[in-house]
C-alpha cells in the first residue's frame, strides 16, 4: 500500500461565482483501522485562504506548520496577507526543497485573491502546480471525486448551491472509498464571510 | 598583520559613540558626483551627473543608473565599484524572490534587503563598509516609491531627495520647487533644473544620467537624444 | 501437467453401487494448469490478481437456542469499494450455512461444491450430514490444495443430530470446532464487542441484536468491513434469516440509532450546521 493511502483522505475543491468552496472528510485511520473521525484536513491560513491537505498526516501536520510559519513571516515582513497565487508558489518551493525525500502530502489551495477572484489550485507531493478553473481534488478518494465533480459541476454557482453541490460530490465520493468517510467538513469562503459546516455521513 | 587589538575589526565604536568608518563612508558619498530623485504623483524620476576623468573615456560605457527589477532603478553617489556589488547583490535577491513567490519583488522589500546587506558590512570582520548612498525608485502596488539607502544601513522614503557634493544646495533647491501633484514629466525638469544648479560646465544629454518610470511599472533610463529633448524644454 | 483434482471427487458412497450420478459429477471439475516457464511466479502472479476481496467481518457462535451466523457486505479491491451488498452467508443447505471471508471466488465455489456433497451424502445415507462432517469434507479439499494459493477463511455453522455445530475451516488446512468465532480483517473488533456481551442463555433477539451490534462496531472500524449486517439464525428447524439486505430500513435504523449515530443520505442531514463564522472587515 502506497504511503499516501496510509491514513485514508478525501479532499476537494470547488470554485463558484465569486466564492469557492474546500471540504475534506474526517477519517483519520492506520491503514484499515479507523482511529479518528473528527480529524481537521483543511487548515485556514488567513480570513481568504485555505489549504487542505490530502496524504500522511503526520507530514500534512508538520507541512502546515511550516506553511503557518512561512506566511507569518511573510505577513511580518510585507504587512500584508499573502496572494493565493502566491501562497501557492510558496508551497510549491517548499515541497521541491525536498525533492529526494518529500512530503507525502498532496496540497489543495484554495483562496480569493485580488478583487476577491476565486482561486484554486493542487499541486503534488514535490510541488509541480495543477491550476483549475473549476475544482481540484487529492486523496484516496480521488478517482470518485473526479467522477462525481466532473458530472455535478456547474460553473457560476452561488454559494449555498456550492455548498450542497460540493457535499454531495464529496459524500458520493467518500462511499466507494475504504480509507476516507466517517464524515465531512466543508469550507465555503465569500468575500464577506465564512460558513463552516459538518456534514453527517455513512460511518462505514 | 593580526597582532593590533584593532584588527579583528574595522568598524569598532569610538570612545564617543561613533563609528568613525561610516563616517568616513559618508564623506565618500559626500564627495561623489551629486545624483537626486523625485517622486512624482505618476512616477519617479533618479537622476545624476556623469563627469568623466577625461574628454577620452566613451561616456556611451558608463552607467550610473541600473535596473535592479523589470520595476525598479537604481543610482549611486560615491564609489563606483562599492554600487556595482550592491547592485549585483539585490539583483540576486530579487531573483531569489521571483524565485520563491512568481512574483516580482515589492520595492519596499529590495530595499530592505539592500539595506541589510549594507549594514552587515558595518558589523562584520574584514571587511569596509559600502562607500554609497543609494537612490531606489519604483513602482509597485504601494505606487511610486523613491528610497534613499546609507551606507550605515539606514534608510528612509523620500518625497525627493539627493546626494553627493551639492547635497545641501539640491536639497534646498528641490524643496522649494516640490510639490505634492507634480506630474512626472514636470518632475525630470525639475530634476534637470536642480543639477544644473550646481553644475560646472555645459550640462548636456552626455554628461548627466536620468531613469524615469511612470504608472506602466517599467523603468527606463533615458537616452542622450531625449534628455537633450528635455533639456530644450528646460531652456 | 494437470492439478490433483481428486478434491473435487466424491468419497465412494458408503451405500449403493457407483451410480450416474455420482459419476457424471465426479468427472466435471478439471483445471488445466498454464504453461508457464515459471509456475511458482505465475501462481503468485494469479493469487494477487484473486486476492482482493479481502476486507470482510463475519463471526458466527452458539448459544443455547442455536447458532448465530452474522456478516457485512462490503466487497473491497484495494481502498476501492466494489460492492456494498453482498451476500457473504452462503447457504450450504436448510440447516447449514457457511460464511465468506477471503477469496471471493474461492469461497462461492468450495461452498457450492460442499453443498453438492453434502446432498449426496443425504441421498446416499438418506440423513443430513452432520456439521462435524461437513467441515471436515471442506477441510479435506482445502488441505489437498494447501500452499496453491486458494485464500478461503470460513465458518461451517449448522444444526444436526447432535444439536448446533460450529467449524472454523481456512485454506491452510486450520479446522476448529469452537462456540464462537468471527473471521476477516474486521474480526477484532467484532470479538470486542461479542466477547463482552456475550452469554449463553440468551433469547434468540438478544443474540441476533449482539450479533448485529459486533457487526455494525467492525464496520466503524474497519475501512474494508461496511454495508449492511446480515444476521441468520440456525435452530432445530434449520435456518431463519433475521436481517440483511433491508437493513437500512426504519424500523432498524431508529433501533441502531444509540449504536450506530449516523446513517444518512440526503438533504436534511447536510444542512446540519455547526458553526459559521463571519469574517469582522466585509
Amino acid at each position: 500500500m502506497s504511503i499516501f493511502e496510509y491514513n485514508g483522505s478525501a479532499v476537494v475543491a470547488m470554485v463558484g461565482k465569486n466564492c469557492f468552496a474546500l471540504a475534506s472528510d474526517r477519517r483519520l485511520g492506520v491503514q484499515l483501522q479507523t482511529l479518528a473521525t473528527d480529524f481537521q484536513k483543511i487548515y485556514k491560513i488567513h480570513d481568504k485562504l485555505y489549504v487542505g491537505l490530502s496524504g500522511l498526516a503526520t507530514d500534512a501536520q508538520t507541512l502546515y506548520q511550516r506553511l503557518v510559519f512561512r506566511h507569518k513571516l511573510y505577513q511580518l515582513r510585507e504587512e500584508r496577507g499573502i496572494k493565493p497565487e502566491t501562497f501557492a508558489s510558496l508551497v510549491s518551493a517548499l515541497l521541491y526543497e525536498k525533492r529526494f525525500g518529500p512530503y507525502f502530502c498532496q496540497p489543495v489551495i484554495a483562496g480569493l485573491g485580488e478583487d476577491d477572484k476565486p482561486f484554486i489550485c493542487t499541486m503534488d507531493s514535490i510541488g509541480a502546480k495543477e491550476l483549475a478553473k473549476d475544482f481540484v481534488v487529492a486523496g484516496t478518494a480521488s478517482e470518485s471525486l473526479y467522477g462525481a465533480c466532473e458530472s455535478m459541476y456547474k460553473p457560476d454557482m452561488e454559494p449555498e448551491e456550492l455548498f450542497e453541490t460540493v457535499s454531495q460530490a464529496l459524500l458520493a465520493s467518500v462511499d466507494r472509498d475504504c480509507l476516507s468517510g466517517w464524515g465531512g467538513h466543508v469550507f465555503i469562503v465569500t468575500p464577506s464571510q465564512v460558513i463552516e459546516r459538518t456534514l453527517k455521513a455513512r460511518m462505514d | 598583520m593580526g597582532d593590533s587589538q584593532y584588527s579583528f575589526s574595522l568598524t569598532t565604536f569610538s570612545p564617543s559613540g561613533k563609528l568613525v568608518q561610516i563616517e568616513h563612508a559618508l564623506m565618500a558619498v559626500g564627495s561623489g558626483q551629486t545624483s537626486l530623485g523625485i517622486k512624482a504623483a505618476n512616477g519617479v524620476v533618479i537622476a545624476t551627473e556623469k563627469k568623466l576623468p577625461s574628454v577620452l573615456v566613451d561616456e556611451t560605457s558608463v552607467k550610473k543608473i541600473q535596473c535592479l527589477t523589470e520595476n525598479i532603478g537604481v543610482v549611486y553617489s560615491g564609489m563606483g565599484p562599492d554600487s556595482r556589488v550592491l547592485v549585483r547583490k539585490s539583483r540576486k535577491q530579487a531573483s531569489k524572490y521571483h524565485w520563491l513567490y512568481k512574483e516580482s519583488i515589492p520595492v519596499t522589500q529590495l530595499v530592505r534587503e539592500t539595506a541589510a546587506v549594507m549594514q552587515e558590512f558595518t558589523q562584520s570582520g574584514g571587511v569596509r563598509p559600502f562607500g554609497v548612498s543609494l537612490l531606489v525608485a519604483g513602482y509597485d502596488d504601494n505606487g511610486p516609491q523613491l528610497y534613499q539607502v546609507d551606507p550605515s544601513g539606514s534608510y528612509f522614503s523620500w518625497k525627493a531627495s539627493a546626494m553627493g557634493k551639492n547635497v545641501s544646495n539640491a536639497k534646498t533647491f528641490l524643496e522649494k520647487r516640490y510639490t505634492d501633484d507634480m506630474e512626472l514629466d514636470d518632475a525630470v525638469h525639475t530634476a534637470i533644473l536642480t543639477l544644473k544648479e550646481g553644475f560646472e560646465g555645459q550640462i548636456s544629454g552626455k554628461n548627466i544620467e536620468i531613469g524615469i518610470i511612470d504608472a506602466n511599472r517599467k523603468f527606463r533610463v533615458l537616452t542622450p537624444t531625449e534628455i537633450d529633448d528635455y533639456l530644450a524644454e528646460v531652456e | 501437467m494437470k492439478l490433483d483434482t481428486s478434491g473435487l471427487e466424491t468419497f465412494a458412497p458408503f451405500h449403493g453401487a457407483n451410480g450416474d450420478l455420482c459419476g457424471e459429477l465426479s468427472s466435471v471439475p478439471s483445471f488445466s494448469l498454464p504453461k508457464a516457464d515459471n509456475f511458482d511466479d505465475f501462481q503468485k502472479k494469479a493469487v494477487q490478481m484473486v486476492k482482493p476481496a479481502k476486507g470482510t467481518t463475519t463471526l458466527a457462535f452458539i448459544f443455547k437456542e442455536g447458532v448465530i451466523v452474522a456478516a457485512d457486505s462490503r466487497a473491497s479491491m484495494g481502498g476501492y469499494i466494489s460492492s456494498q451488498s453482498v451476500k457473504k452467508i452462503i447457504e450450504i443447505n436448510p440447516y447449514m450455512l457457511g460464511t465468506m471471508a477471503g477469496g471471493a471466488a474461492d469461497c462461492q465455489f468450495w461452498h457450492r461444491n460442499l453443498g453438492i456433497k453434502c446432498r449426496l451424502h443425504e441421498l446416499a445415507n438418506k440423513r443430513r450430514i452432520s456439521v462435524t462432517g461437513a467441515s471436515k469434507l471442506l477441510a479435506n479439499i482445502l488441505y489437498s490444495y494447501r500452499g496453491m494459493g486458494l485464500s478461503v477463511g470460513t465458518m461451517i455453522a449448522g444444526w444436526d443430530e447432535t444439536g448446533p455445530g460450529l467449524y472454523y475451516v481456512d485454506s491452510e488446512g486450520g479446522r476448529l470446532k469452537g462456540t464462537r468465532f468471527s473471521v476477516g480483517s474486521g474480526s477484532p473488533y467484532a470479538y470486542g464487542v461479542l466477547d463482552n456481551g456475550y452469554r449463553y442463555d440468551m433469547s434468540v433477539e438478544e443474540a441476533a441484536e449482539l450479533a448485529r451490534r459486533s457487526i455494525y462496531h467492525a464496520t466503524f472500524r474497519d475501512g474494508a468491513s461496511g454495508g449492511v449486517a446480515s444476521v441468520y439464525y440456525v435452530g432445530p428447524n434449520g435456518w431463519k434469516k433475521l436481517s440483511g439486505d433491508d437493513h437500512l430500513s426504519k424500523k432498524d435504523v431508529s433501533k441502531k440509532e444509540k449504536t450506530r449515530p449516523v446513517r444518512c443520505i440526503g438533504y436534511k442531514l447536510l444542512n446540519h450546521v455547526l458553526r459559521t463564522e463571519f469574517l469582522v472587515d466585509g
